[in-house]
This record gives structure tokens, sequence and C-alpha cells, in this order.
């Protein structure tokens, strides 16, 4: 008990008003686990694999699992990850600009999640040319909409 | 300017400005006090936002972690070897001894970063915001610069000393 001054009792009171990360969680009516995704992650890996790039990243875009857990996520993302990488540098352009705008943030999101993590950090260039791409065509809104969103990827 | 070094500038760019939206933001915790929120832990998790990772490779990466009055900045600059290593420590260093003659920079960097900036909201009042940005873009592009100049030099420097000293054991 030698630094009992540096004690946090706030910390230890229920009613203290303090908010965790945890508490910011939204609250999900029903959550994804790793067997309801399975279908749609061997459909992506199936679409890119077949060249179907655009149909892909639509795909891998639209309602991503945000109530799954870590594990499930990381699963998904590895999927979402192999498909940008398949896609060529030429056609970015036109696959970001047949996108809406709900698909462009859940697309920073994963640029974002892909750059933390070492298995993305080895293809920063391929995830920074997405967002250079993504920010030429929805400038820097995405970008804003990813700071406040509390729902991950 | 090199073809993968402009892609990880603009992501920079764009992220920094987004994140330099602060507002003047008082202490929930104690009374009269105004601080970084970013930079106190384990409270008020309600106040920090999502933290920006943008990494051109494993050994070149910048983190954002931007808050409702402050944001934080770090950077990792590129080390390929154990000169560079001595180099980047030694550089940045030095800035972090004179940081209040550069208003922004962090004493400390946080861990497995070479080098932190914290803004706050008196900064963005008493400045221009994207001066700023054009600041910390403009540090990134020179510190690499900076870093494999003196290498070099070090470099050049090494072989004359060497050959002066050894030139004395020649017959």
């Amino acid at each position: 008990m030698s630094d009992w001054r540096r004690i946090d009792i706030d910390a230890f009171d229920p009613e203290s008003g303090r908010l965790t990360a945890q508490d910011l969680i939204p609250p999900y009516t029903t959550v994804v686990t790793l067997a309801d995704l399975q279908p749609k992650i061997s459909q992506l890996r199936s679409l890119s694999s077949s060249g179907d790039v655009n149909s892909a990243i639509n795909l891998a875009t639209t309602d991503p699992p945000y109530s799954a857990d870590e594990n499930t996520k990381a699963e998904y993302f590895r999927a979402v990850l192999d498909t940008l990488k398949q896609v060529r540098q030429a056609d970015i352009t036109n696959i970001v600009k047949s996108l809406d705008s709900k698909q462009h943030d859940v697309l920073i999101k994963f640029l974002y999640k892909g750059m933390s993590i070492p298995e993305g950090q080895k293809q920063g260039g391929i995830l920074l040319t997405w967002f250079e791409k993504l920010t030429q065509i929805a400038g820097v809104t995405p970008v804003v909409h990813y700071l406040s969103d509390r729902n991950t990827v | 300017m090199s073809q993968s070094l402009r892609p990880y500038l603009t992501a920079v760019r764009y992220s920094l400005e987004a994140a330099l939206t602060l507002s003047n933001f008082s202490s929930q915790e104690v009374e009269r006090h105004n601080r970084p929120e970013v930079e106190v832990p384990n409270q008020s998790a309600e106040l920090l936002l999502q933290p920006m990772h943008i990494s051109r490779n494993e050994h070149e990466q910048v983190l954002i972690e931007p808050s409702i009055n402050s944001i934080r900045v770090s950077l990792k600059v590129k080390q390929a070897d154990e000169i560079e290593q001595i180099l980047v420590h030694k550089f940045t260093r030095f800035l972090e001894q004179r940081a209040e003659s550069f208003y922004i920079l962090r004493r400390v960097p946080i861990q497995g970063y070479s080098i932190s900036f914290l803004i706050t909201n008196k900064h963005t009042e008493s400045m221009k915001t994207g001066k700023l940005v054009d600041f910390i873009i403009e540090f990134m592009e020179e510190v690499d610069k900076e870093i494999s100049e003196m290498k070099l030099f070090l470099n050049a420097r090494a072989r004359f000393v060497a050959e002066a000293y050894l030139g004395e054991f020649v017959y």
C-alpha cells in the first residue's frame, strides 16, 4: 500500500457515472456468430476468386458483422482483405464510385482496421491506394463518420 | 515525391483534418480543471473517439488518437538498421528536450512510436488548423530525408577517420 495516494477511489464507486469502453458498445438485438457468418464469408471468397470483385466489394461492405465478437470479426476481415488485394489498381475508382455513402463508411472502417493489424500493414500500399481513391471520390466525409461511429468492424 | 509516399501523406492529411475539430471542454471529474482528455486514462471513455492507424508498412506508421478537446499524433519513423535506430533516437530526443518551443510536441513518445505530438483546443484556437496539418505532413517528409542524410554524413566521417587513423600504420 505504498502508493495509496494514487488509488483512484472513484473507479470503485458504482454511482460515479463513469463510462468505460464496454458501456459504449451499442446495444445489439441480435448477435452474429461465426456459424451465421460462414456462408457470407465463403460467398465473398468465391466471388473474389472468380474475379467478380465488384460484387465482392459490394457484398463485403453491406451489413458488416458489427455485433459479432472479435474472432468472428477477424475472420470476416481476412476475407475482406483478400478481396481488397485482388482488385487491380485501375478498377478501384470505378468500384468505389458504384458504392453508396453508407458503404463508403464501412469501407473506410475496413481500411483503418487493416492498417492497425500486422496482416494489413504488410499490404499497407494497397490499403493506402484504396484510401486515396475513396477520399478522392467521397472527400473527408467517411473519415468524419468513422471517428464518431461506435460500431466497429 | 515517391509513388508510395503520396497516398500515405494524403491519408494522414485527411485523417488529421477530420480529427482536428476540437472544442473547449472542462474536466468532468475535477472542478476547474481543463485537461487534454486523450491523456487522461481510464476515465470518460465517451470523450475518446475511434483511434486511426495509418501505416505504409510495418516500419512506418502513424497513430492518431482523437478526443473531444485534444488529439495525439504518434509517428513511427523508418529505422532500417542499428545506425538509423540510434540516429532517430538522438534526433527525436533532441527535439523533445526543446518541446516548449515546438508547442505541440509531446515530451515523451507513446510506447512503440518514435515521436508524438499533442494538439489541444488551445493550439487550434491560437494557430491555423490547416497550417498545423501542413506542419506535421512536412515534418514526416523531412524526417526521413534528415535521417538518411545524417547516416551518409556519419558513414563518410567514419571512413575519413578510419583512413586518417590507420594511415599512421602504413609504412
